[in-house]
């Protein structure tokens, strides 16, 4: 993969004024990745997806010249504080930010608070993981200071457009909810582009003691984009975690997941809706890692899958020896379309703990007949009733997102996907 | 209003209904009795237009005209309606949502406006009031964890809403309570008109001392075996369907 190398190599001679430590940690990283490369079909794990389409493109590193005038229209979301990035640059004087708050770039992160920084760029054994720490070119920390109550949700607007060759960024997030804070952070990434882009996202959240985070990430990238990400919470004592994981963008997206409950009391919610048409190829793998005792943890995925696109859920809750009384749910559904959508579920329980409470399951099923036939015999015409036997699908776990304006967005995105939508079953 | 003309319907390869002659007038009930598995639902659900039955033969007509090629909502929107004896649930879609939606659809066909959800809410307080359902269950999904009467009643209350001009009841009767039978009953007699008719299926004779059955049809291996007044039933009480055998 020639592009991936000399871009590192361009990337380190020409920023001069990066640290040399930084400059060794690319090498480094750059160096685990090479010794793998990209995954394959026969990695545990990865075996429902492939990448090689990755390497069929020479992406370059978005530069400075690759920022087009601004769209005049761009996703919103009602009531929000903003941090707008566009092509990978952060465009601080349309951003909005609430007191309370701080925002570095990631030199700053570094030279401030290295230990944050180094944590989340730990040697991984995702290569993509290894890559965004070797390729690293845009991103954000975000420090919620302790105590803050932030009542207007921060969302964080990724939007690629306007590209005139294909591009890759390798963004970096470090996000940090103090102790006793409540904020809700929207990660949304988005684009609108004839031009092939490669997204390959490192966000690395930290939950200090007793904070309450609410995370939405939203993923609709152009058709165009590919959408690879790794998304790391830690969750410290009592610490209570809400995320919800809306995708429906991109040709190939493949999200790993991972919660450590990493001390007592700490508590989870991790929900998603996976809304997928065309060729599109949508995989997410959780990891919730039960680490200490008195933890729960809860696991809603849905997946509406039209056409000829594929979904793929790996699942695994890991409740280590010490973790007694931890309560773990875990579900996931699929709702397929047409017969050439492809739905793959593999939930898995690893349990070293005996005083727990665990439990998960998977189904995979097409619209309901007789439903549909009821709807019909009292007036209502076919395709009337399977939008609204799709809807009342992803209503269950559409119902445990909280902010109503998050909900409502969320919620026009997918009317909007489903007028479109193919049903052939 | 309904004519149906020696009709005979498959279920993958097997013969149910093999030659069903009934008519059906306005201002009329029926009612049609008959042992478990003689094919009293599959009648009401080909008048309904479910597609997995085959008409291999004979003709169902409504207001004159065939109705077999019709799909399940035309149907509906020309006036038919059937109250299923298994009520479906349809998880994640609101009861009130799903009602003002086949209201306005029926509206809508017959040049009416569509109602708003102010004028919707009024109406459908009336017609709560007839099946004595609270409102709380206007906000639940359709069917969902309502028990087996509330299912029957929640049939009534759709049927009073549409105001189809054929009701077909496939043993709405069927486990309810004795209040809940009467509340039922008292549903049917409220929606009775001279412009509509009701074909009710039913085991038991005791739905029938609430409603004036014109006629009572036994249906007896896919076919109406024998048709009388209401004392047919009575009969049927008494001696059981071995009587009709032969
Ligand atoms: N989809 C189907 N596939 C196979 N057999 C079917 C199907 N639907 C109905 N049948 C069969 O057709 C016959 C008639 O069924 P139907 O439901 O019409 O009986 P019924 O008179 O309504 O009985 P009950 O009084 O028990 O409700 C039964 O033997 C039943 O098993
Ligand atoms: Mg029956």
């Amino acid at each position: 993969m020639h592009f991936l190398e000399k871009e590192l190599n361009q990337l380190i001679q020409f920023w001069d004024e990066e640290p040399d430590a930084l400059h060794t940690l690319r090498s480094s990283a750059f160096k685990q990745y090479k010794e793998v490369g990209l995954p394959n079909r026969k990695w545990e794990g990865w075996q429902f997806t492939d990448f090689s389409a990755l390497e069929k493109t020479s992406y370059r590193l978005a530069s400075p010249g690759d920022i087009p005038p601004v769209p005049e229209t761009l996703p919103t979301i009602a009531n929000c504080n903003r941090i707008l990035i566009i092509n990978g640059h952060f465009q601080e004087n349309l951003s909005v930010l609430p007191d309370k708050v701080t925002v570095q770039t990631l030199q700053q992160a570094y030279a401030t608070n290295p230990e944050i920084f180094n944590k989340a760029v730990v040697n991984n054994s995702n290569p993509f993981h290894n890559l965004n720490t070797a390729l690293m070119n845009s991103g954000l920390a975000i420090i919620v200071g302790n105590n803050a109550v932030i009542d207007d949700p921060i969302h964080i607007l990724y939007y690629t457009t306007g590209l005139t060759e294909p591009i890759m960024n390798h963004p970096l997030f470090l996000i940090v909810a103090g102790a006793d804070s409540e904020t809700t952070i929207i990660e949304h990434y988005a684009g609108a582009t004839n031009v092939q882009y490669w997204q390959n996202v490192v966000t690395n959240i930290k939950l200090s003691n007793n904070a309450v985070l609410n995370h939405t990430r939203i993923q609709e990238e152009d058709h165009n984009g590919s959408h690879i990400a790794d998304t790391v919470y830690s969750l410290g004592k009592d610490a209570q975690l809400n995320a919800f994981h809306f995708a429906s963008g991109s040709s190939l997206y493949r999200q790993n997941i991972q919660v450590n409950l990493a001390s007592s009391g700490a508590s989870s919610m991790v929900n998603g809706l996976c809304i997928a048409k065309d060729h599109q190829h949508l995989d997410q793998h959780i990891i919730i890692n039960h680490l200490k005792e008195n933890c729960n943890s809860n696991q809603l995925f849905k997946y509406i899958l039209s056409d000829t696109s594929a979904g793929v859920f790996n699942g695994r809750v890991i409740v280590s020896e010490g973790a007694q009384k931890t309560d773990a749910q875990q579900t996931t559904r699929n709702l397929l379309l047409t017969d050439k959508a492809m739905a793959h579920s593999n939930p898995q329980l690893e349990i070293y703990a005996d005083d727990v409470k665990c439990s998960h399951g998977s189904t995979t099923g097409q619209l309901d007949e007789n439903a549909i036939f009821y709807m019909r015999s009292r007036g209502i015409d076919v395709r009337t009733a399977q939008l609204l036997l799709i809807s009342g699908f992803a209503k269950e776990v559409m119902e445990t997102i909280t902010n109503t304006n998050i909900d409502t967005y969320i919620d026009e995105k997918l009317t909007t996907w489903l007028e479109h939508i193919g049903v052939t079953l | 209003m309904l004519e149906i003309k020696d009709l005979h319907v498959k279920v993958e390869d097997k013969d149910i209904l093999k030659g069903i002659n009934l008519t059906v007038h306005p201002g009329e009930l029926h009612a049609i009795m008959g042992r478990n598995g003689s094919g009293k639902s599959t009648l009401a659900n080909v008048i309904a237009g479910q597609e997995s039955y085959e008409i291999t033969s004979g003709d169902i007509l409504y207001n004159g005209t065939s109705i077999i090629s019709e799909s399940p909502e035309e149907r509906a929107l020309a006036g038919i309606f059937m109250s299923f004896q298994y009520p479906v649930i349809i998880p994640g879609v609101n009861n009130t949502y799903f009602l003002k939606a086949a209201l306005n659809a029926i509206r809508k066909h017959q040049g009416k406006t569509e109602l708003d959800a102010v004028e919707f809410l009024k109406l459908i307080r009336k017609k709560l009031a007839v099946v004595e359902m609270d409102e709380k269950y206007l906000h639940r999904a359709v069917n969902d964890g309502f028990s087996g009467g509330e299912k029957k009643k929640n049939e009534i209350l759709q049927m009073l809403t549409l105001e189809p001009a054929l009701a077909i009841l496939d043993e709405t009767d069927s486990g309810l309570d004795i209040d809940a039978l009467k509340i039922v009953a008292a549903g049917v007699n409220n929606y009775r008109r001279d412009d509509r008719a009701i074909v009710i299926i039913t085991h038991y004779q005791r739905i029938l001392k609430y409603l004036e059955a014109d006629y009572v049809h036994v249906l007896i291996n896919g076919k109406i075996a024998k048709s009388g007044g209401e004392n047919l039933a009575e009969q049927l009480e008494e001696k059981g369907y071995s009587w009709l055998d032969n």
